[in-house]
């Protein structure tokens, strides 16, 4: 009887199984195979070439220039990018629905929290594309840009090698817009994960007399925790893109000068300059970069579960 | 659609999907590639051989009935032109159905096309996504035009096609195939150059006079700054707008075999004294204010802008900007061209960076070879000219160019002709970046950018460049050109 229940269930599985396997593992193993040839993309009779193309990646200077400083930014927007989100999207999730003053004994937000949600929410609705178009001319370089705009009528003179031109920043502000576009989105969703704690245990804990900041770190924190992990890894997914925003955004679509390179920009250059296998050696590396970490992520952030 | 003309695409639809069922059976992923390239290298290699007979009317033996699918990159000259030289294709087979399809992303659109062995009839190869000449004829798949050259004209029987071309074309055609011999593969049909373009009106206006030599443009420049204007604006987000300052200095001041060093590769051609020369003039740009604020953050379009509303007096473009930029450029605006002056001590002062662009070939396992070569004999002819000319206005590589041209329409034109006429016999081209993309795009291009805005000074320039020839040389994996 067992058995042909687990029958029945397989005969399900097959064609999602089926499906997974031809969309998502095979391209997988192709990718892996074509990054060990010289596959430029159009040459029907490439051949294999073992590692060479992971060792040009990191050794020969034409193409450390890209993947190096790649690995390096996406590194940094990986840690930073969640943590400043996730920080964020939290205190506005707390402010908005229980950080109000207390009337009587009904836990509620601040005032207009409806109005803020929504607000917080429309980067959302924005396509990607035109969040950087958006972006692109607000930091635009010259006098024309609205940034250098305003800060002309304030008297500040412009930056004078611009915002997105200038190597030092330009990651930052990509940073920047990234959290721009991500914090509503999160804000809704920890909002929704607020409003399923009971609010027995926020009223306890009034009455035992907790400040704001001691309830949203001794209760709403511990019992988001599943929401939080679930956040962290929908960012890192996000943060180790970013690949739309620096085609959008950035001079030369990753520079000035290397700059604001990211993996998959690295990918899509080697793609669409003849040169497929290096751009499936980068995919490869991409593949064991995220592997890593999530791994590690998966082991430090295990605990045990709350129950509600 | 492209996909009308290619009837192999059931048939490439099926391998694929034997290939994804026999990998979602559960055979590992290198059986199936093997599979793949055994299928994708069962075709026939390479097109027929056409050869050149002397017969005026149809020297290749085109089949009257083929029909013909044309690939056009729209970006620079539309494809407007394209569809007149149609008709005078089909003057002569009348019965022919020639397609023109215009695409931007050719990479996209064609690389599995030629994978597939189904690529069109003939293809424009540019644009910023365009399929590097070198890749496809390492792969052998361009036909070889020298029965183009061999042919007579369309005009005039007596006359073959090579000798009606400005020195030069063939040569910047010509690659290296992987037999080692060298082939004319692909025919670069525009004859332009680069430099700096300004507007009389604003020189007559401010009673400034064209410099002739670095040193003279240094004072004019003070001189612009102080009346309020900005003496240079240019791109920093495409750098490749900046390399015609850097080689033209640099050819002039030291003759053109620094250039050919350079494209050759040769050891330390970077640390020429007239490398470090160009690339100090560049950097002082910036160093003395001379630059619009913020141009290094502009693309192409925002900095013409800027520069069609008269904020700088000078940027560095190539020859199509009259026509990029028609809606808002007024004629009295009166758009010239001259090539960046010379520094002090110039060996080579009349330099210009000119040459064939905008290149055409033929795939060789294209259906129709000989359709591909007679439409490439109409772009050349009289009438095919003269379609491109009115709608493209950029003289063709074709001897005497300028007749049919609307120069009097087209002050930026009419400018850049007289300075083909004057300095022709002194144009050069440097091929580097053409030659090796991953120096001009990841090293060249970005050093340039940084030495314009003063990121990066001379030296460092000269050392980031050379660290990347170097890899360039040393990279087995790289064919080389020679010029």
């Amino acid at each position: 009887m067992k058995q042909r229940k687990g029958l029945f269930i397989t005969s399900f599985l097959v064609l999602p199984v089926a499906l997974y396997a031809i969309m998502v593992i095979s391209p997988f193993l192709q990718a892996f195979y074509y990054s060990m040839t010289n596959w430029t993309g159009t040459n029907p009779n490439y051949k294999f070439v073992g590692l060479d193309n992971f060792k040009r990646l990191f050794t020969n200077e034409l193409y450390s220039v890209y993947l190096i400083p790649a690995l390096k930014h996406n590194a940094f927007l990986l840690i930073a990018m969640p943590v400043i989100v996730i920080a964020l999207a939290l205190f506005f999730a707390f402010m908005l629905n229980v950080g109000g003053r207390s009337r009587g004994s009904r836990i509620r937000g601040v005032g207009g929290s409806k109005f803020y949600k929504i607000v917080f929410f429309f980067p959302q609705v924005l396509s990607v594309t035109v969040v950087g178009v958006l972006w692109g001319a607000i930091f635009r370089s010259d006098e024309y840009g609205f940034l250098n705009s305003i800060l002309a009528l304030v008297g500040i003179p412009t930056k004078p090698s611009g915002w997105l031109s200038d190597p030092d920043i330009v990651l930052l502000l990509v940073m920047l817009v990234m959290i721009w576009s991500s914090v509503g989105f999160y804000l809704v969703y920890f909002s929704a994960a607020m409003s399923s704690i009971p609010t027995e245990i926020y009223e306890a804990s009034m009455l035992d007399g907790a400040s704001r900041v001691q309830t949203f770190f001794k209760v709403t924190l511990p019992l988001l925790f599943e929401s939080v992990q679930t956040a962290w890894i929908y960012l890192g997914i996000i943060a180790l893109d970013a690949f739309a925003l620096v085609f959008v955004m950035t001079p030369e679509q990753g520079g000035p000068n290397h700059s604001s390179e990211v993996l998959g920009g690295v990918m899509y250059h080697y793609f669409s300059s003849s040169k497929a296998a290096v751009a499936c050696a980068v995919g490869v590396v991409l593949f064991f970069f995220t592997l890593t970490l999530v791994m590690v992520s998966l082991r430090a952030t295990r605990r045990e579960r709350v129950e509600y | 659609m492209a996909s009308e003309t290619t009837p192999n695409e059931a048939g490439d639809l099926t391998r694929r999907s034997v290939l994804k069922t026999s990998a979602a059976l559960g055979l590992l992923a290198v059986p199936a590639v093997g599979l793949l390239s055994a299928c994708a290298s069962g075709g026939d290699d390479g097109g027929d051989d056409v050869e050149a007979s002397g017969d005026a009317k149809n020297p290749f033996g085109v089949d009257p009935k083929k029909p013909l699918e044309v690939v056009i990159f729209p970006g620079g000259f539309g494809k407007d032109y394209a569809e007149k030289q149609k008709t005078v294709y089909n003057t002569n087979f009348p019965e022919a159905v020639v397609t023109i399809n215009a695409i931007e992303d050719l990479r996209a659109e064609l690389a599995p096309r030629f994978q597939g062995k189904t690529p069109p009839d003939i293809l424009q190869n540019e644009g910023a996504n365009k399929i590097p000449h070198g890749e496809l004829i390492a792969n052998n798949q361009y036909h070889d035009l020298q029965p183009l050259l061999d042919a007579p004209t369309l005009d005039d029987p007596n006359v073959k096609i090579k000798d009606i071309l400005y020195p030069g074309v063939v040569e910047s055609g010509t690659f290296k195939t992987t037999d080692g011999s060298s082939k004319f593969f692909v025919l670069k049909y525009t004859y332009s150059m680069w430099g700096l373009w300004y507007s009389q009106q604003l020189f007559d206006e401010k009673k400034w006079t064209v410099p002739t030599t670095w040193a003279e443009l240094m004072t004019l420049c003070a001189q612009i700054k102080k009346d309020g204007v900005a003496p240079f604006t240019y791109t920093g987000v495409h750098t490749y707008y900046i390399r015609d300052m850097f080689v033209t200095l640099a050819c002039r001041h030291g003759g053109t075999d620094v250039i050919k060093n350079i494209d050759n590769l040769e050891p330390d051609a970077w640390n020429h004294p007239s490398v470090l020369a160009a690339a100090e003039a560049l950097y002082s740009l910036k160093k003395q204010g001379f630059i619009l604020g913020g141009s290094e953050g502009l693309d192409h379009r925002q900095s013409q802008a800027r520069w069609v509303k008269q904020d700088a007096a000078f940027i560095p473009v190539g020859g199509w900007l009259e026509n990029e930029e028609k809606d808002i450029l007024k004629k009295e605006f009166e758009m010239r061209l001259m090539a960046v002056p010379p520094l002090d001590g110039s060996v080579n002062p009349q330099a210009i960076n000119a040459g064939a662009g905008e290149g055409y070939a033929v795939p060789a396992d294209g259906k129709n070879v000989q359709g591909g070569l007679e439409w490439l004999r109409v772009m050349l002819s009289a009438k095919g000219r003269e379609a491109f000319g009115a709608d493209a206005g950029t003289p063709t590589v074709v001897k005497g160019a300028k007749e049919g041209l609307p120069l009097e329409d087209k002050p930026g034109l009419k400018s850049m002709v007289g300075l083909l006429e004057s300095n022709g016999d002194f144009a050069f081209q440097a091929m580097i970046g053409d030659w090796y993309p991953q120096f001009g795009d990841g090293i060249w291009g970005p050093a340039l950018g940084e030495l314009m805005s003063n990121a990066k000074n001379a030296a460092e320039f000269v050392e980031a460049c050379q660290k990347g020839a170097d890899a360039i040389a040393s990279d087995d994996s790289i064919e080389k050109q020679k010029r």
